[in-house]
């Protein structure tokens, strides 16, 4: 499975948003009222464990991290 | 500060020659020193001038993200003598309409990606790009001259209203310049202290973060946005930026105490902690000052309608689960009075409603005296001379060593993770949408979420239904929980039926 997969599908999982035409891989996650901001935390323990990288408040401020490509382009930095 | 400041234009004056090249704020793309700050904002204002109507009944909306350059735009706005309108930067177009409309503003000043939204949206007002207003030459800038009394305004808030057309709270300079030297007179902030800031500006928190760092030369770091949502790194980057002294709202402690970060991260500058917007629970509180326990804790409180804060309460014992954090006693500049039904003065212990009084009391919203007429009145126990409190139809008591006890709120207004809200605001958003016949908005205290009952006989999907709502309303007015059904209960008399509503949905949920 590609890191976007991985990403996607937990997402889809963890947030209950099933099979929601509007989801794709673009979507502003936060803005469209798929994730609310408590869970952003669990987004970034989830590719921390998963990918076993460690994000820091660097990463977060210069990096956007609001679609699961802009969340997998920094994951992808990191391996 | 000197009593013959009459503009929060010479504070900035007056930082530039004692403070020069040192650091007034930083954001993410870097820092400005208070003399470029002033330099900047001067030129700022020549081009305003130039390409504008201003003064003082021309405001200026400033409709950028959160970062120097709003700093910039309000202080060129205040050189050029109009208030300046912080603007939401992710305010639905709609409701940017409908301010705009109410303000008749000046001028915009957006970036290029404001510009093209705005424009898309078809606001017709003088929209000026920020970068293009200070490419002048700085020498433009010498010839400004500020004219304004201290009774001019200075800013315009707009707050949420119940009819659904926000309020427009205007503050004159004097309120702003007595407040600010209020907190640097009470609190033990100095030159080198380290304010790091959280509230946007279209909040008035951010007066606190602004102002005080022009009085006293001391640096306010604005906190990335994005960092709030991340607690731990949120730490990390307060130890590194070395903050001193924070002013947050309660919901923003509240999630770093359930974080767990308090506990495992330490910021030994920290030293005094404020907070204002909403009830701080206790436990929340007991976290941090177990944590903190050299630091001095203080409970503010306040309307936009008194320019920031009004009263305040510094953290003096432990409080226990249960027991309520009072909101202490005016400031220095303030005086409180609570009125029963009959306006006459309460005694301690009996409940009414608080009225606030003083110098920093809002000069009303904008452009709309009728609404200004009912929320600021004269003074009941006052027939000698004009004396003007505003009436904030929260419910309060005196306790018996004199400060003030907040209870509730006597309408519909509800504060919610720190934003004001009106009941009625969501309400008027949701009639308007296809398909519905008719709405209710209530507010849940108990699982602190709101719950918007629909009368309709489509099938509602939440999520869409809420990005429809976000195009009239902030996202921090969408309802946690919807309720839909073809037809409400009506009382005898033929209104919604809310205790009904109340009971049968929201109790039947739980």
């Amino acid at each position: 499975m590609s890191i976007q997969e991985t990403i996607s599908e937990f997402i889809r999982e963890h947030f209950e948003i099933g099979d929601d035409p509007d989801f794709n891989n673009d979507v502003h996650l936060f803005n469209e009222g798929f994730v609310d901001s408590f869970g952003a935390v669990e987004i970034i323990h989830f590719i921390e464990e998963n990918f076993n990288i460690k994000i820091t408040q660097k990463d977060i401020t210069l990096f956007p991290m609001n679609t699961v490509n802009e969340i997998a382009a920094v994951v992808e930095s990191k391996i | 500060m000197d009593s013959l400041y009459t503009s929060c234009a010479a504070i900035l004056d007056r930082a530039a020659e004692k403070y020069g090249t040192d650091t007034a704020f930083t954001d993410s793309d870097g820092e400005i020193s208070f003399k470029e700050l002033r330099d900047l904002s001067r030129a700022l204002a020549a081009s305003l001038i130039a390409r504008a109507r201003t003064g003082r009944l021309c405001p200026v909306m400033v409709f950028l993200p959160k970062s120097i350059k709003s700093i910039v735009s309000f202080m060129g706005s205040i050189y050029a003598a109009s208030p300046y309108v912080p603007m939401d930067y992710n305010v639905p177009m709609a409701r940017f309409r409908a301010t705009a409309e109410n303000l008749r503003p000046g001028a915009v000043i957006t970036d290029s990606a404001g510009r093209e939204k705005l424009l898309a949206a078809g606001i017709t007002e003088t929209i000026l790009v920020y970068d293009e207003l200070v490419s002048g030459k700085a020498d433009n800038a010498t010839g400004i001259d500020t004219i304004t009394t201290d009774l001019d305004p200075v800013y315009i808030m707009y707050t949420s209203g119940s009819t659904g057309t926000p309020k427009g709270v205007t503050v004159s300079h004097r309120a702003v310049l007595d407040y600010t030297k209020w907190l640097a007179d009470t609190f033990d902030i100095t030159k080198d202290s380290v304010i790091g800031m959280q509230s946007a500006f279209h909040f008035d928190n951010s007066v606190f973060d602004m102002f005080l760092a022009l009085y006293l030369g001391c640096k306010t770091v604005i906190i990335p946005e994005v960092l709030f949502m991340y607690p731990q790194m949120l730490f990390d980057f307060m130890a590194e930026e070395k903050i001193s002294v924070i002013f947050w709202v309660p919901t923003v402690m509240i999630s770093v105490a359930n974080s767990g970060v308090l506990e495992e991260k330490k910021l030994d500058e920290l030293k005094l902690i404020l907070f204002a917007g909403e009830v701080m629970p206790i436990g929340q509180l007991n976290r941090w000052m177990a944590a903190y326990p050299n630091c001095t804790f203080v409970n503010m409180y306040g309307p936009t309608e008194s320019t920031d804060i009004a009263l305040y309460y510094i953290v003096d014992r432990k409080y226990r689960a249960g027991e309520t954090l009072p909101i202490g006693i005016p400031c220095a500049n303030m005086k409180a009075i609570i009125l029963n039904g009959k306006n006459e003065l309460c005694k301690k212990g009996e409940q009414g409603e608080l009225c606030i009084g003083g110098t920093g009391i809002s000069t009303g919203y904008w452009n709309s005296p009728e609404i200004t007429a009912e929320a600021f009145v004269q003074n009941p126990l006052n027939n000698k001379y004009h004396d003007r409190i505003y009436r904030t139809g929260d419910l309060v008591y005196e306790a018996e060593d004199g400060n003030i006890i907040f209870l509730g709120r006597a309408d519909s207004q509800i504060k919610l993770r720190g934003n004001r809200i009106e009941l009625g605001d969501i309400e008027a958003a949701a009639s308007a949408m296809a398909d519905i016949k008719s709405c209710c908005a209530m507010f849940d205290a108990k699982s602190e979420q709101i719950v918007l009952f629909l009368e309709t006989d489509a099938e509602i999907v939440r999520r869409k239904f809420n990005m429809e709502l976000k195009k009239y309303i902030p996202s921090y007015m969408v309802p946690q929980k919807i309720v839909s059904m073809p037809a409400f209960p009506h009382t005898p008399s033929g209104k919604i039926d809310r205790q009904t509503l109340k009971k049968e949905y929201m109790e039947g949920s739980n």
